[in-house]
């Protein structure tokens, strides 16, 4: 279920029934111009990060919103996840957004032994020693919008077995 | 009893199934008739995902058809069913049922089932593919979850039509004409919020009109849903004959008989589950010989390299065909 929407400052949302391509960044990623939406029309916000406001706001603009809609999310990595993850929880399908993470940036890793989120600038494919159970956990393909992260697995485990 | 009663002989697609006996007969249109089935001992049957099908026997063959109901605690299955005069029978084996009939029916089978994180289902349905929505709209009902439905019938053969309205209100848009139907789709299918699914069932050339729109306007694939199951039923083909070559086993299929049936009835079953070419579960590979494909399910692409075939409705065009079975 969508969580309770915020009701959109005055003025700064899309008219009520959008369909075109609600661009959103965060920090200063640059407004990204992404492919597929020619001729859509389009609605840019930015925020500093994908704090609760941002994302408040965020979802009282998909609330108003009409299938039909598609959302680029621009920015580090785990601000694009948490404002993934809010606007799956409303109801959009992942080929429904576009997931434009910068290179570098915080991004979130779920430990798949602990359950402990952790937070690393290490790039993917990289390795991180989580915080919760001190596992070294290698993160690469498995990110999950549904959490907005990455699920990290023990890196060693062929090894060890 | 009437001619088209209980047949000694199980057919395979209803084996392991239920005998039920036709408690109620209700005349829809001039061409519609739901079928109510009950234990005859009072059971309450079991249970089905919303858009299930039934396997029903007639004689030597077996037909699907949608079950009309919520499928939760049913003491009762209901189907309608569209008189098909020139199909291969079964429609008008169905017709000539009188209540106390016995019937051999298969467990309900799922293979249109809303999604359960849907925010909103809109419904969309042609003719005798009102249906599968009716179960659909009677679960969203009971479940309290929202659904809307666009009905799209010749005036005066609606079937369902005063259950629909009393079921859904005025969530409920019926259309009789094209033009006002295509304004009406349009409409919804530009003021849906997100988490809307979309599920359609009719005749293919609707189901295509409908889906294709939706596209154009921006629905993605992950949003549609269809049911195609061809309003009309299949003709009986022509009679052909195949080669296993595994088993070095020759089979005649008949008209009338469909090669799944064929193959069932010399005890060489396939898995299948649809038995009308949608589902994709009862391929066989096909080592020669073109065959005639009837499927909703093998792109044309598959269809035209002649090396897989669905044999629940598919057939041959050369005399003979050799199947990897
Ligand atoms: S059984 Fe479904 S396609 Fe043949
Ligand atoms: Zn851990």
């Amino acid at each position: 279920m969508c969580p309770i929407a915020m009701a959109p400052a005055a003025g700064t949302g899309p008219e009520a029934g959008f369909r075109g391509v609600i661009r959103v960044t965060f920090g200063t990623a640059a407004v990204p111009a992404a492919e597929g939406d020619a001729g859509m029309a389009g609605h840019d916000a930015r925020f500093d990060a994908a704090d609760r406001e941002a994302l408040a706001s965020l979802i009282a603009v998909l609330e108003q919103a009409r299938v039909g809609v598609r959302l680029v999310l621009a920015g580090p990595p785990a601000d694009v996840a948490a404002a993934a993850a809010a606007a799956a929880a409303c109801g959009l399908l992942e080929e429904e957004v576009t997931l434009l993470a910068n290179e570098s940036g915080r991004r979130l890793v779920f430990c798949a032994h602990c359950r402990t989120a952790n937070t690393t600038v290490q790039g993917v494919g990289s390795e991180v020693d989580c915080e919760g159970c001190a596992t070294t956990l290698a993160f690469s393909g498995h990110f999950s919008r549904r959490i907005g992260g990455y699920l990290g697995f023990a890196a060693h485990a062929e090894e060890a077995a | 009893m009437t001619a088209t009663a209980l047949q000694a002989k199980v057919h395979p697609a209803v084996e392991g199934g239920l005998l039920l006996e036709v408690a109620d007969l209700s005349v829809q249109t001039a061409s519609v008739t739901s079928i109510t089935f009950t234990d005859p001992a009072g059971t309450a049957l079991p249970g089905y995902v919303p858009g299930s099908h039934l396997v029903v026997q007639y004689g030597d063959g077996a037909n699907a058809y949608s079950l009309t109901g919520s499928g939760r605690h049913p003491s009762e299955y209901t189907i309608s069913v569209l008189r098909v005069d020139d199909g291969a029978g079964g429609s008008l084996a169905m017709h000539r049922l009188a209540v106390g009939d016995l019937v051999r029916v298969s467990h309900p089978r799922s293979a249109f089932a809303p999604v359960a994180t849907a925010r909103h289902h809109l419904l969309i349905a042609a003719g005798i593919g009102i249906t599968p929505m009716l179960s659909h709209a009677r679960a969203a009902a009971e479940r309290d979850s929202e659904a809307t439905l666009v009905y799209v019938y010749r005036p005066g053969q609606g079937a369902h039509v005063q259950e629909a309205r009393e079921l859904l209100g005025p969530a409920l848009a019926e259309c009789t004409d094209r033009g006002s139907f295509q304004e009406e789709l349009t409409r919804r299918l530009t003021d849906q919020k997100l988490g809307t699914h979309l599920y359609v069932c009719g005749p293919a050339a609707f189901m295509d009109t409908v889906l294709a729109r939706a596209r154009e306007l921006g629905w993605p694939q992950g949003r549609l849903h269809s049911e195609p199951f061809g309003a009309a039923e299949l003709d009986q083909g022509e009679p052909f004959t195949v080669n296993l070559a595994r088993s070095g086993v020759t089979l005649e299929v008949p008209a009338g008989v469909s090669l799944l049936e064929a193959l069932e009835n010399a005890g060489k079953g396939v898995p299948n589950m649809c038995r009308k070419g949608v589902c994709g579960e009862c391929y066989l590979p096909v080592l020669r010989g073109a065959p005639l494909h009837r499927d909703l399910y093998l792109s044309e692409q598959e269809k035209s390299a002649n090396t897989t075939m669905m044999c629940c409705v598919s057939r041959s065009l050369d005399q003979e065909l050799e199947l990897d079975l």
